[in-house]
């Protein structure tokens, strides 16, 4: 059987189970997070954009680190994964545009790593690896069966990590 | 008030059509004059796009290209951003500098400051025009240039303005230059707030 790929949008998340390629492509200061819970090779790929979701009545929970992050995991322990086998690696958070005189502009990637940061710990969920921050976009893969992730970026090798 | 961009009328839709023609008409001319080569505009275009839709519309997420990033302030908000591909690059570096260029990587500092220059030229004609139009004042920043993968350069206004929109509005338009069509995407992303003074300035809106 072929395995299979899945592509996960932005302000999106896919899940899968056994063996198979999840994947986002070109996180600037977005972050991916790929979500694993060994014993049942159950992997989910959220991918975020913003670190809070401050609107009321709003229909894009996975857009916001802190509902994107509850809502992945609502569905990984609706399919028996458990808090405490889950491990999170995350990739993302960079700085596309260096813009004189400051502004909020280039932050968002400071503060959506932030974000995540606070709300796995809060949520008890172990940070394994991180590829975060700097100024270039990444592509994140991740393989559900074994858990490794690998990222591609533009004129660099590739991580595995 | 408006609310969010699917609310625009077609009355709205066209007004800010014009400004896209207007704007991107002017900043045709500042590039022709420091090419000294003819420059015009194909018709051009508003589309509110969701965020997967508008990476797919520029042409994939991966595909690497260059972009210069403006940020405007004063009465209206939002970003300016040239995404500038190999062709629109070798047009301008070949004009300039007399040599193109086969891949990104090639870039150096010179050519560079050539793309920043002519985005910034371009960026700041459009502005001048859309200020002109509705009688209002909007300061720019220094430009910022990157070279990286197209999705997440757009993804920059998208962030910016992902608080309120779940959509991405761009107004612009590609360039023929000595007749040949070459892919060019000049975009303004106005803020929402932003989107419906303007349009209440120019007479359009009655919010």
């Amino acid at each position: 059987m072929a395995e299979q790929k899945l592509t996960v949008g932005i302000a999106d998340m896919k899940m899968l189970q056994g063996e198979g390629i999840l994947v986002t492509y070109a996180l600037g200061s977005c972050i991916g997070l790929c979500f694993h819970d060994q014993r049942l090779r159950l992997g989910a790929l959220l991918h975020i954009m913003l670190p809070l979701n401050m609107e009321a009545g709003r229909t894009h929970p996975l857009k916001y680190a802190d509902t994107g992050i509850k809502e992945t995991l609502k569905a990984m322990e609706a399919r028996g994964a458990s808090r405490s086998r889950m491990t999170v690696k995350i990739a993302g958070g960079a700085k596309m545009f260096e813009i004189a005189g400051g502004s909020g502009l280039g932050n968002i990637g400071q503060r959506n790593i932030e974000s995540v940061h606070a709300i796995l710990k809060r949520e008890n969920i172990r940070l394994l690896a991180e590829d975060v921050g700097g100024k270039v976009a990444r592509t994140l893969l991740f393989d559900v069966g074994s858990g490794q992730g690998c990222i591609r970026s533009y004129g660099q090798k590739d991580i595995i990590f | 008030m408006i609310k969010n961009f699917e609310q625009l009328t077609s009355l709205e839709i066209d007004t800010l059509r014009e400004i896209g023609s207007i704007g991107t008409g002017n900043a045709a001319t500042a590039l022709s004059q420091m090419l000294g080569k003819e420059v015009r505009i194909t018709m051009p275009e508003v589309r509110i796009m969701g965020y997967n839709e508008a990476i797919e519309w520029i042409g994939g997420p991966e595909a690497v290209t260059a972009g210069v990033l403006v940020k405007m302030s004063g009465d209206v908000g939002g970003i300016m951003l040239s995404v500038q591909k190999l062709e629109l690059i070798n047009f301008i570096l070949e004009t300039m500098l007399d040599q193109g260029i086969q891949s990104y990587e090639e870039l150096q500092e010179l050519q560079q400051s050539a793309l920043i220059e002519v985005g910034n030229i371009m960026i700041s004609a459009f502005v001048t025009a859309l200020s002109g139009l509705a009688g209002i004042n909007i300061n720019l920043t220094v430009p910022a240039f990157a070279v990286d993968m197209q999705g997440a350069i757009l993804t920059v206004p998208m962030a910016e303005y992902g608080g309120m929109s779940d959509y991405l509005m761009t107004i612009g338009g590609n360039f023929v230059c000595n007749g040949q069509e070459i892919p060019s995407h000049l975009l303004l992303s106005p803020d929402l707030r932003s989107l419906d003074f303007l349009l209440r300035k120019l007479g359009v809106s009655d919010g």
